[in-house]
């Protein structure tokens, strides 16, 4: 394998473009993940692409190394913003709303949910929605709807996503606030205390909607038997929420 | 992708080691190419890692979007092409069928056509006076002027001419038109004058 050849195939670049633009939704960006994987294929006489021992695909290894290169980039991405002053000086809560709301985009209301999952905020909701107010003023380049976020009483970006397949997901949409917080710290515990198989097929299937076959192939199972072992840990899961008092309203 | 969960119970962000997975290892993990001992070492760091995490499943995604995209071989009798093809088949006979065996069953169909009497025309009707003509040259010289003017008649065995025709004086005399009526391989012939 040579390589620059490699490098220069149109095969690669649009691999490379493509899994920047499915990365990034902001065109500069997205161009900017571009430079930045090309010049770290291109690092060390290429040192990258030379460490390929031909002992998976190509095109998986591909893959892999690209998406190295962007999770990295994103990390540059992420390190080198900075939570505006007015928002740092109100403290840890306050920066992590900013970053659920201002880059990751979730809600003001979903970072309430999130905060108190991580015992970062133990008001009540109106005392967060009072305190919230200077974070929603704070300038939010990523997320121009930031400032307005809220205005009309509904949450702009609601980030609605498609739960039907996902059941636990489905079971956390539909509870109220109180009884979520408690559902995501039950299934927290849950998957922490599961074998770990078990726990990277919950995750690469119920975390990150990957197919159970997939998900079955890195697990090292047919697709089918995954299939019924998620089955299982599902049952696992609903005995714990419900030991909990917590059914589906 | 379900937020709630992806938050929930993605690997937690606990001080990570510089110790990472290698790419290739990552790649043969998907591909699930791994044996059972080292599968169990990289599952226990992909549960503590979010950076080998993130890597691994967005290389699932990817590969998975690829292959999506990609035609997929399959043998020849199972294209949709192959099925679609079967069913207009299947539904040309279920429909056609009837028609067809209706078409062989009926007698042939009879052709009735007026054409304007030209000299072709008057050339052939009048190299003799006989009503029942039976010389196939004759026959056959009828035959290609009536293709040549649009008539689909594939072939002739006798024609018969109503009366005999003679040519008109007058130069600027009446047009005339030529009745044809054809059924099974006979053409009756008629000369009339054109109003």
């Amino acid at each position: 394998m040579d390589p620059e050849k490699l490098l220069s195939s149109s095969d690669l670049l649009v691999k490379i473009e493509t899994v920047c633009k499915r990365r990034f939704s902001a065109e500069n960006d997205q161009n900017e993940c571009y430079v930045y994987v090309i010049d770290g294929l291109k690092a060390d006489n290429f040192q990258r692409l030379r460490a390929f021992k031909g002992k998976s695909k190509l095109n998986t290894y591909l893959y892999s190394l690209i998406n190295a290169l962007v999770v990295d980039f994103r990390r540059k991405q992420y390190g080198r913003r900075r939570v505006p002053a007015g928002v740092a000086k109100l403290g840890k809560w306050a920066e992590t709303v900013y970053r659920f709301v201002c880059w990751q985009k979730f809600t003001f209301d979903d970072a309430y949910d999130f905060l108190r999952v991580e015992g970062l905020y133990t008001g009540s909701y109106i005392q967060f929605i009072q305190e919230i107010e200077p974070i929603k003023k704070a300038p939010c380049r990523e997320n121009p709807s930031f400032q307005s976020l809220d205005e009309t009483g509904n949450s702009v970006l609601k980030n609605i996503n498609d739960v039907g397949a996902n059941p636990l997901e489905f079971l956390i949409h539909k509870l109220d606030n109180e009884r979520r917080i408690k559902a995501i710290k039950v299934i927290r515990a849950t998957t922490a205390a599961l074998p770990e198989e078990d726990q990277l097929l919950v995750r690469l299937v119920y975390g990150s909607d990957q197919s159970v076959t997939a998900a079955a192939k890195v697990i090292g199972l047919a697709a089918s038997t995954a299939g019924k072992r998620l089955k299982r840990l599902l049952t696992k899961y609903r005995e714990k929420l419900l030991a909990e008092g917590i059914r589906e309203p | 992708m379900g937020k709630w969960m992806n938050k929930t119970i993605n690997p937690s962000v606990v001080p990570e080691s510089e110790d990472h997975i290698l790419i290739e290892d990552l790649a043969r993990l998907a591909e699930g190419a791994v044996d059972a001992a080292e599968r169990q070492h990289l599952i226990g760091h992909l549960n503590r890692c979010q950076r080998c995490y993130q890597i691994l499943q967005e290389t699932l995604v990817d590969v998975s979007a690829e292959a999506s995209m990609q035609p997929v071989s399959v043998p020849w009798w199972k294209t949709r092409m192959f099925y679609a093809l079967a069913v207009s088949i299947v539904l040309v006979l279920l429909i056609g069928g009837p028609l067809a065996i209706k078409h062989w069953i009926q007698s042939p169909p009879v052709i009735v056509a007026s054409l304007d009497l030209d000299q072709t025309l008057k050339d052939i009707l009048l190299e003799d006076d006989a009503l029942r003509w039976e010389k196939k040259e004759r026959i056959n010289r009828l035959l290609i002027a009536l293709q040549q003017r649009g008539l689909e008649v594939k072939d002739l065995n006798l024609v018969l001419l109503s009366k005999p025709y003679y040519q008109k004086k007058s130069l600027f005399g009446p047009k005339e038109v030529l009745h044809i009526r054809i059924e099974n391989e006979v053409a009756y012939l008629e000369v009339k004058e054109k109003d």
